[in-house]
């Protein structure tokens, strides 16, 4: 007897998949007239989009991928025992595990070892983003390890992101003033502040204030607050001059303004599978969906954008060529200016393979800086333990928050620690959740090791740590020229290691967690120190860096290219440094503040 | 099973190393030729008598007791068998292996197969064989750890193992998160600290 399998069965995508071909083939070169065009869906995509056709701007957007049917592909509440199967990748299909990639040759994808899959996808692929994620084999990159996790779908990675919304601060924008190394941004705070507090009220955004100068406070709704261990963890940590703070989240806990297709947090948890009541922040619902309603947006699915063409004898980009994903049919759609938003890396791979003969090594590489500046988080470094108050008691509704408690960085903010620049934060939290991961530590077996798994169920409390990789210039991407993906466009090619100053600060990290554990009086404390894999955050910003001087940066303080003015960034390239934080926020901010120059130079006629 | 693949299933388990080198050729074959002779394609690989003695084994490592039922009511032996029916031949190999080599211990010590023996004798066989969980060395102990594990993931993401033993509130929906009382300056209930 075959047991048919519900986790399996739900996603049938038949429909949005047909509904995408024929969205896709209605719109060609000739089908409508554009002023600009945006390239990918995501957070930076979806802001850009949004901000444009808010203002009677006509909008063409290119996603690589499919549209999503928000209704039923965020499986948010899906018990593990709908199968026997338990959420388990089907057979045939499986993600790339974290050793892999520090030892598998490159491409990963087509390395021997996965032949015989199906399908082998980036690490961040499971039985919920299975659908988002594309084949490694397909979209090989080469190099150097690096975890790159990307999306081919409405939205992007927005769909899954951790929802961590985190502001950049003073100590970001001007890091460079306080300790001499590499550059500050060429604006500060102040710019961009306006705009966070903007994306906090379109979109929603849960947290405390706090009046830190790590970490700004912002215009929040409700916030996640903290569980028993969480307290507890919270107040013996306060005797070392530690905060631990509610995360901060990118989720409507009390709901938004003039947004039809979006409801309030109900406490369920689970957000990183998307969230079907859309009170986490996903691009299609919070950003492509209302700016659609407009009239002014045009979204094209399954369209790669392979490079950005000028108009001859020009500086001035005048299309887009793009590859339909299904039909291999390439186009050249035209309009009066590009954003680029296909995440920092993709629309750096665009810029470095689109080379005209003013422009030998890609688009806006005057500079020859572009691709150079790779940033994102060192992470893994982790620390576990038991806090006795809670052992032995019963358990608690702990988990039903978008995020858990933040603990912001501390090292480099007064003081001045003597092994190394910069710093990190830790993210985590504890108490009763679904699945008791602690359950493998804990010896024994039978009754003895049942009731054990039951007392400490609640007990548990866990903090992982993100530090700021330098931006350094040695740390890039090229294109490799001897490979293609599976349209025939060159790869991205890295050349990207964490360096001394993260060695040394994850090195403290473990040490700081530790000395917390014991200051909490943790049981059976256990610390974790290996750094994952390169590109493991997923934050990575940096490749095409904005400053005033074109000699030393490739954007200028406006997020368009120094050389090709109607070029402009919508993502994290142009970012400087990106100190502790998640990235998603910031990019959002950044993105708006990009469009109200885009629209500026419209409506002056500059571009 | 027979004879060429118990001997093929207990060769793969003392390969069972944290990194798996690749499966002899005659290995493999054997287990192709077990995959083969099955007329139905079934939904489960072990056989009968594996299937009892793997019950047996997950019941020992996660039993019922007075606050839930334990691994067998839980179907963790089905949930193993559905994984190894998925996933790598050679994990398969071993798993086989594993209850041959257990079935070996129970004979050779009591005269029985691991399924037959009674609580006390099999909670002899656990003990010798949980006895390095955290260094592992022998091919049983390493089964043991292997078994452990799949059998925690297996019961705990049961309904039983959610709702019955852990009393797992959430997933559900909330007015709002409610968290620690002292967060809203009252004395916790839960955790007894104090506003």
């Amino acid at each position: 007897m075959t047991q048919p399998d519900p986790t399996l069965a739900l996603n049938n995508l038949a429909a949005v998949t047909e509904e995408s071909r024929k969205l896709a083939a209605s719109i060609t070169p000739g089908s409508g007239k554009w002023d600009v065009i945006v390239v990918g869906s995501g957070a930076a995509g979806g802001m850009a989009a949004f901000q444009l056709a808010m203002a009677g701007v006509k909008v063409l957007l290119l996603e690589a991928g499919r549209m999503i049917d928000v209704r039923t592909e965020y499986r948010t509440m899906e018990w593990p025992y709908a199968s026997m199967r338990r959420h388990r990748l089907p057979p045939g299909e499986r993600p790339i595990a974290v050793a892999e990639y520090n030892f598998l040759d490159r491409p990963y994808g087509s390395n021997p070892a996965l032949e015989k899959y199906k399908k082998v996808a980036s690490y961040s692929a499971n039985t919920f983003t299975r659908h988002w994620l594309p084949d490694e084999r397909d979209n090989p990159t080469t190099g150097t390890p690096y975890a790159l996790v990307r999306a081919r779908i409405l939205g992007g990675r927005t769909n899954f992101w951790g929802r961590g919304a985190l502001r950049y601060g003073p100590l970001q924008f001007q890091a460079a003033s306080r300790d001499g190394f590499d550059v500050d941004w060429p604006i500060s705070y102040d710019d961009v502040k306006p705009y966070y507090d903007k994306v906090d009220t379109l979109l929603g955004c849960s947290g405390t204030n706090e009046g830190l100068v790590q970490v700004p406070d912002g215009v929040f709704q409700r916030p996640s607050k903290l569980n028993c261990v969480e307290v507890a963890f919270k107040r013996s940590i306060q005797k070392l001059g530690r905060t631990l703070i509610p995360g901060r989240a990118g989720v409507t806990t009390e709901g938004v303004l003039n947004n039809k297709y979006r409801n309030p947090c109900r406490g369920r948890g689970r957000c990183g599978r998307g969230c079907n009541l859309q009170a986490a922040f996903h691009s299609p619902t919070a950003l492509l969906y209302p700016a659609r309603d407009s009239g002014n947006l045009t979204i094209r699915p399954y369209s790669l954008a392979t490079e950005v063409l000028l108009a001859s004898g020009t500086n001035k980009a005048r299309a887009v060529r793009v590859i339909d994903v299904n039909t291999r049919e390439v186009m050249e759609f035209s309009a009066r200016a590009v954003v680029l938003g296909a995440g920092t890396l993709e629309s750096t791979r665009i810029l470095l393979n689109s080379k005209a003969p003013s422009h030998p090594t890609g688009l806006g590489n005057s500079s020859g800086l572009l691709g150079c500046y790779l940033s994102e988080h060192i992470m893994g470094i982790r620390g576990s333990g038991y806090i006795p108050a809670r052992i032995g008691t019963e358990t608690t509704l702990d988990d039903g928050r978008p995020v858990g408690p933040y603990i912001p960085r501390f090292r480099n903010v007064t003081d001045r620690h003597p092994d190394f620049i910069r710093g990190y934060h830790f993210q985590g939290g504890g108490g009763c959740a679904e699945f008791p991961g602690m359950a493998g530590e804990i010896p024994g077996y039978g009754k003895a090791f049942k009731s054990n798994v039951r007392k400490h169920y609640p007990a548990i409390i866990s903090f992982g740590g993100f530090g700021e990789v330098l931006p350094r210039k040695e740390n890039r991407i090229t294109i490799d020229p001897r490979v293609r993906d599976a349209w025939g466009i060159p790869v991205i090619c890295f050349d990207y290691r964490f360096g001394d100053n993260e060695l040394k600060m994850a090195k403290d990290m473990g040490d700081s967690i530790e000395e917390m554990l014991r200051a909490a009086g943790a049981e059976d404390i256990k610390i974790g120190r290996d750094p994952l894999p390169e590109g493991w955050s997923i934050h990575e910003i940096g490749t095409a860096r904005m400053g005033d001087d074109p000699k030393t940066s490739v954007s200028d303080r406006y997020c368009r290219l120094h050389d090709v003015p109607n070029v402009y960034l919508a993502d994290g390239a142009p970012f400087v440094s990106g100190g502790t934080q998640n990235t998603t926020w910031t990019i959002l901010a950044m993105a708006w503040r990009t469009m109200d120059r885009l629209k500026e130079d419209l409506r002056s006629g500059t571009v | 099973m027979s004879k060429v693949s118990r001997r093929a299933a207990l060769k793969a388990l003392g390969a069972s190393a944290a990194l798996l080198p690749a499966l002899s050729p005659d290995g493999l074959l054997a287990f192709a030729r077990i995959q083969a002779g099955r007329t139905v394609p079934a939904p489960r690989l072990l056989s009968g008598s594996d299937f009892r003695t793997l019950e047996v084994l997950v019941e020992a490592i996660i039993p019922a007791d007075e606050r839930s039922p334990g691994a067998k009511e839980a179907r963790v032996a089905d949930y193993i068998d559905l994984l190894l029916s998925e996933g790598e031949q050679q994990t398969a190999l071993q798993w086989m292996g594993g209850l041959a080599a257990l079935d070996q211990r129970a004979e050779s010590r009591f005269g029985a197969s691991f399924a037959r023996l009674d609580a006390p004798r099999i909670d002899q066989i656990m003990a010798e064989i949980s006895r390095n969980e955290l260094e592992p060395t022998t091919p049983l102990e390493q089964f043991f750890v292997m078994t452990k594990q799949a059998t925690i993931r297996g019961y705990y993401s049961s309904e039983i193992g959610i709702h019955r033993e852990l009393r797992y509130k959430g997933n559900t929906y909330l007015e709002e998160f409610v968290g620690c009382a002292t967060e809203d300056g009252k004395d916790c209930p839960h955790c007894r600290q104090q506003k």
